[in-house]
């Protein structure tokens, strides 16, 4: 029987008229890692912030949360001393240095002073942060902070490690070092959920993916199972003005599916030899023949106007 | 699922001290810019006062001379000023713009340990700002050693009124300039009218049940009663006074706070 860490029943949650959240429910398998990705006010932050008691769930009194074998609505305690949580913005406290962040963190989780010295040390190590431990927190650059936050999320070794946006607005060289890190704390059983815009990272850190819009769970699956099922496996971008009705005959537009906006044109279809005669017969305008990938998949299931909440 | 692992969170005293503890590291990480004026605003007052004022009010108030009356006074409206800035400006800046509360409600705390550790907080900064006060009173001799020291300790209980009172009011504050109003409107009358500056029996009689209102009135009356070791039956009543405002005007602070931080 698999073990899940999280189960999610029909929960809604809604702030006066919005509804962030609607009847949404999912699972997260113990040991595997969950992305939620969707757009900007799709209900991500609100959902995780509701397995952890920051947020009351909805008061119509339907569904059901239990994350760990605890409800956080009665055993909040308990759920957030087995889980670590780096919130969407860097709370740190700036008037004190890197250790002593830690060293008052590690207090909220009684942690006997030597137990918590030693663990600091690990934590500043497996983060790469050793040779900042004495820095001010206005000294460190936003990857570090971000690496900080994560060392001060996983304090207590946590079973459950819930990240909000980690890697947002950091470089490429410090995506890849939190994404190594995260990797290998998986590997050492610890669940992950976490939210993203960047479908790059949902493809490379998650089992499973459960893409929100507008409050409500729309797709989920594995990576690769979205592509395969939601989308055709190639496109072809063309950018320019060129109009597609004068390269293409009814047939060839028959086998297609086209995605406009004002400046580029997307042409999606499984078989790549009929994208590419069609870039072939392209005049001067620019293109690019590619492989689907998950924005394709997360704009086809989204849509592409923004909303009123992006 | 369950393991026994998790039912070692830490106790509530434990969760508490940690939330004291995280206030105290960032306030004595400046220990001087943050330790010095509390020695500074009594000398500067009781400078000013000493060598001006003082010549020209040669009537005794309530059997003390000005500088000791006024002295006495002091000791308390430190704690209240303190108490006041650190849970209006201090806890609004926590919560909203440094998102401090964010970080530490991930931690094993609810919402409510978080303001309890608040509110005993600001009580120990009332005692420490009291303090200072006592220290300079005594050097220049004006207060006499054994008795005053129980001041502080009044100190600490004015802090917590005055700090169940500032998270109350922050608790409906949307924009910090809000708070203009309730210094200007609350704290300031206050250090006129309950017994700082001049008795309150010189107050006219429609004013007097006004000041009998007011929570600084009775930390005050107590404070004075300490130091110059005069004991009356009447100020079981201010004890009563403070124990019932605290309990009280905290229950709904708690509860109003609680709010704008799980939502």
């Amino acid at each position: 029987m698999t073990q899940f860490a999280i189960t999610v029943k029909n929960i809604s949650k809604s702030f006066g008229k919005v509804n962030a959240v609607r009847d949404l429910s999912f699972e997260v398998e113990a040991n595997a890692c969950y992305g939620f990705l969707g757009p900007n006010g799709a209900g991500k932050t609100t959902m995780m912030k509701m397995l952890y008691g920051k947020c009351t769930r909805g008061e119509n009194g339907g569904g059901s949360i239990n994350v760990l074998g605890y409800d956080p609505a009665n055993n909040e305690l308990a759920i957030k001393y087995l889980s670590g949580v780096v919130p969407q913005d860097n709370n740190l406290d700036e008037e004190l240095d890197v250790i002593s962040n830690l060293m008052v963190y590690s207090r909220f989780y009684a942690l006997p002073r030597k137990a918590a010295t030693s663990r600091i040390d690990y934590l500043l190590g497996f983060m790469e942060l050793s040779d900042k431990r004495a820095a001010r927190i206005r000294e460190l650059s936003g990857g570090m902070q971000r690496r900080l936050v994560i060392a001060r999320a996983l304090m207590n070794n946590p079973k459950l490690l819930i990240l909000d946006e980690p890697t947002t607005g950091l470089d490429p060289q410090v995506r890849h070092l939190i994404w190594d890190k995260l990797r290998q704390l998986k590997r050492h059983g610890t669940t992950i959920l976490l939210t993203t815009h960047y479908m790059e990272e949902a493809f490379a850190l998650c089992d499973t993916i459960l893409i929100m819009d507008k409050g409500a769970g729309i797709l989920r699956g594995s990576p690769a199972e979205l592509l395969t099922k939601n989308v055709e496996k190639y496109v072809l971008e063309i950018t320019g003005s060129q109009t597609l009705e004068a390269i293409a005959d009814d047939a060839t537009l028959q086998k297609v599916r086209i995605d406009r906006t004002q400046e580029t044109t997307r042409v999606y279809c499984d078989d790549d030899q009929l994208l590419s005669n069609l870039a072939g017969r392209l005049e001067g305008a620019r293109y690019f023949l590619r492989q689907s990938n998950l924005e394709d998949v997360f704009l086809k299931a989204t849509g592409r106007a923004l909303n009123e909440r992006q | 699922m369950k393991d026994n692992r998790s039912y070692l969170y830490p106790p509530l005293a434990s969760r508490l001290f940690s939330v004291w503890f995280r206030h105290t590291r960032v306030y004595t990480k400046n220990i001087f810019s943050n330790g010095l004026p509390p020695f500074l605003e009594p000398l500067l007052f009781l400078a000013g006062v000493g060598l001006g004022l003082a010549k020209y009010i040669t009537q005794s108030m309530e059997g003390l001379t000005y500088i000791e009356f006024l002295g006495t006074g002091l000791l308390m409206t430190s704690a209240m000023f303190t108490a006041s800035f650190e849970c209006t400006f201090g806890t609004f800046i926590r919560m909203e713009f440094e998102k401090v509360y964010d970080g530490m409600l991930a931690a094993p705390l609810t919402a409510n340990n978080l303001i309890i550790g608040e509110i005993i907080w600001a009580g120990t900064k009332g005692f420490f700002f009291s303090f200072a006060v006592l220290c300079v009173l005594t050097c220049f001799g004006i207060i006499s050693l054994p008795r005053g020291l129980l001041a502080p300790f009044i100190g600490f209980f004015t802090g917590l009124m005055f700090s169940v009172m500032a998270l109350l009011v922050t608790s409906f504050v949307r924009t910090i300039n809000h708070f203009n109003f309730y210094f200007t409107g609350f704290i300031s009358p206050m250090f006129f009218f309950s017994g700082v500056v001049f008795p309150i029996s010189n107050l006219p009689a429609y004013i007097r049940p006004f000041a009998e209102i007011i929570p600084l009135t009775h930390s005050v009356r107590l404070t004075r009663a300490v130091c110059a070791g005069q004991y009356h039956w009447y100020l079981l009543l201010d004890m009563l006074y403070i124990i019932v405002f605290i309990s009280v005007v905290g229950f709904f602070a708690v509860k109003r706070l609680k709010k704008r931080l799980v939502f």
